[in-house]
């Protein structure tokens, strides 16, 4: 599914991704864990396509496809989708307007028939219901005057309506009280599917222990320093990175 | 006196003779127009008209609205739900009112007395005391003229009694494409505790210079509540004067000002706070298109003795092309205590942040930026209470957007 090969990247001048290997099947999930500062957002935006990120060396290869060479519409509609640490509020367009504008304009760039009204709505409706989010939410404008909270359910909402193939989650589950995590959890697991892949970028244990990784990576200095299974991310919880970072 | 450049052309004289025969008025507007041949048009060197100059109207071979043009069909600008009444070049479509001359004062002499010399009957509302409208007051004014240059000059007066209430939807209609010569004046009075919403549209051609007086008077805890929205006019100059002359009156004021092409378009804005408990509260939106060049001047004064006033201004433009130009300038002025009087004006390019947002989920950048630039107009849309009338606005910023949005999908 997703296979990054030595990939570099920096924001203006600075190198924040040194050489990070990662390999994702179909069905998976990993998980992406390490210290303030080591990368793993870069990664995230990288994956997406923020342009504010340059990719200096190394590659990306998304289901057969060179992910970097794509603009971020078309990584949309190929299947990538990102859960924004910091979700944008974006007064003045309705969720419904952007969820509609985001479905229509990913099924047109796969060359697929608009959904109609009556579909779009039914889907959309179901997808509230499961996030247990008040209906009415639709009519408001994207994150305005969300609480954090608030904000990291609608992004887990936009990813069952868009259903993408691959779910980059950048700390979707800080901000979170106990009964949000549950349900951002069970979005994320309703999802999971021999053919969709999940890559969360967390800082605690804690989301883990509501969706089991196949994988745990830590990622410092740019770098993937250790993976293991589960165990890691217990034994991170306990002893913290400064072992890794030495290490590395 | 000797002749200046700002004298206006024989043509004028030879129109408004034409014009003033055989009137019942025919001595005033005389007057009136002696005025204005001797005062002509501003000058760019007084402050306020620094930036419009409407001084090469002087050399306009200006005519009257002749000829007999078929009725054009204007059923695409009726709104549903509302009472209509139509002007087609200054003409009612019913019975005309009896409106006496404008009496000014205007932001302009010259320009006040020309306005006065010519003026035709247009709206005349009354509501009377306790009473309120059933429905919206579409006032339908269109522009048809058939030859170039001709000239229009038309004035309205809304007066609502104590307690009464309405809501009257201007909406200024060019036709064709020639170049006109339109003015307008409006004069608002509110009674004791009246309710006025007041929404104007303007779509005159791409050719038409154009120049309106608003000006209204708000009695003891009356509210005026305006929406105003420019959309056309090849050089427009609007000056609002609100005047909160008793106490606890307030008045709420959103613009939208879109001008596209080399469209100039000015617009100058006075509240004046001239009794205590009165609030005021501004919120502009400007989008500069392709060449063209918009001004606004929002001036608040808060007069002695005014105390406890709650002013409120806010304006963001938003230059939508390299050659567009924005001019925007908050001015206070406060001659009273305990007053409070916030203001806020922006200049932004698109949010960099929303818009990786909007295409990270599949939109495409073009369809991200035109779906941000609404949200930014959509604050002021937001505030049309018709359904058909906000569309018919969206669908027209859309267009100048280029983008493929679904307008019906905003709604």
């Amino acid at each position: 599914m997703l296979d990054i090969t030595d990939l570099h990247a920096r924001v203006g001048d600075k190198s924040i991704l040194k050489g990070l290997q990662l390999s994702l099947k179909a069905g998976e999930v990993h998980a992406i864990m390490g210290p303030n500062g080591s990368g793993k957002s870069t990664l995230a935006k990288v994956l997406a396509g923020a342009d504010d990120y340059t990719v200096t060396g190394g590659g990306v290869q998304f289901l057969g496809q060179d992910l970097l060479q794509l603009s971020p519409e078309e990584r949309a509609a190929a299947g990538v989708f990102l859960g924004f640490q910091y979700p944008v509020e974006i007064a003045g367009v309705s969720n419904m307007v952007f969820l509609k504008a985001a479905v229509n304009a990913q099924r047109k760039l796969r060359g697929e028939a608009e959904m109609s009204a009556t579909d779009f709505l039914a889907w959309v409706r179901h997808r509230v219901k499961q996030m247990k989010m008040d209906p009415q939410m639709l009519h408001r404008g994207v994150n305005e005057g969300f609480s954090g909270g608030e904000k990291k359910r609608n992004e887990i909402l936009q990813m069952l309506v868009l259903e993408p193939k691959l779910m980059v989650l950048d700390e979707t589950d800080s901000g979170l009280d106990i009964d949000a995590l549950k349900i951002v959890a069970d979005g994320i697991n309703a999802m999971r599917s021999p053919e969709r892949s999940t890559l969360l970028v967390t800082h605690y244990q804690r989301l883990l222990d509501y969706v089991q990784p196949d994988a745990v990576h830590v990622l410092a200095g740019g770098r993937i320093v250790k993976s293991g299974g589960p165990e890691l991310a217990r034994e991170l919880e306990e002893k913290g990175y400064g072992w890794l970072q030495q290490a590395a | 006196m000797s002749t200046t450049p700002f004298q206006p052309a024989q043509a004028y004289a030879q129109a408004f003779e034409r014009f003033n025969a055989g009137r019942d008025d025919a001595a005033a507007r005389s007057v009136a127009f002696a005025s204005f041949e001797q005062i002509g048009f501003p000058r760019r060197e007084t402050e306020i008209w620094h930036y419009t100059d409407l001084s090469p109207l002087s050399l306009l071979d200006v005519r009257l609205p002749g000829g007999s043009a078929p009725l054009p069909d204007l059923s695409a600008w009726a709104l549903d739900g509302c009472t209509q009444q139509t002007w087609i070049d200054g003409v009612a479509q019913q019975a005309s009112s009896s409106l006496p001359l404008p009496q000014g004062p205007f932001v302009h002499e010259g320009l006040g007395a020309l306005h006065r010399a010519f003026a035709l009957p247009g709206l005349d509302l009354q509501v009377a005391d306790g009473e309120q409208l059933p429905q919206p007051l579409l006032a339908l004014l269109v522009s048809n003229t058939q030859n170039a240059q001709e000239m229009l000059h038309q004035h309205h007066r809304i007066r609502l009694g104590r307690g009464a209430q309405a809501t009257v939807i201007l909406r200024h209609v060019g036709l064709g494409d020639l170049a006109r010569w339109i003015t307008h004046s409006l004069d608002i009075e509110l009674g004791d505790g009246a309710q006025l919403q007041l929404i104007r549209v303007q779509e005159e051609t791409a050719a038409t210079t154009q120049w309106s007086q608003i000006e209204a008077r708000s009695g003891r805890d009356a509210k005026l509540n305006i929406v105003t929205v420019d959309l056309g006019g090849a050089l427009t100059r609007n000056d609002w004067r609100v005047h909160l002359a008793q106490a606890g009156s307030d008045a709420q004021i959103h613009g939208l000002f879109a001008p596209t092409g080399r469209m100039q378009l000015d617009n100058q804005f006075e509240i004046e706070h001239a009794a205590p408990h009165c609030s005021s509260r501004e919120v502009f939106r400007s989008l500069g298109f392709d060449r063209s060049r918009s001004v606004l001047n929002g001036r608040v004064v808060v007069r002695p003795g005014a105390i406890k006033t709650d002013s409120e201004q806010r304006v963001a433009s938003l230059v939508m092309s390299p050659g567009a130009e924005i001019n925007a300038k908050p001015e206070l002025e406060i001659y009273a205590d305990d007053v409070k009087c916030a203001h806020g004006n922006t200049f932004g390019q698109l949010d960099a942040n929303a818009i990786f947002y909007l295409r990270s989920r599949g939109v495409p950048e073009a369809a991200a930026r035109g779906l941000l630039t609404y949200s930014f107009a959509n604050e002021i849309l937001a505030q049309i209470p018709h359904p058909g009338l906000r569309q018919h606005v969206g669908a027209q910023i859309l267009k100048q957007l280029g983008s493929e949005l679904d307008p019906e999908m905003l709604a």
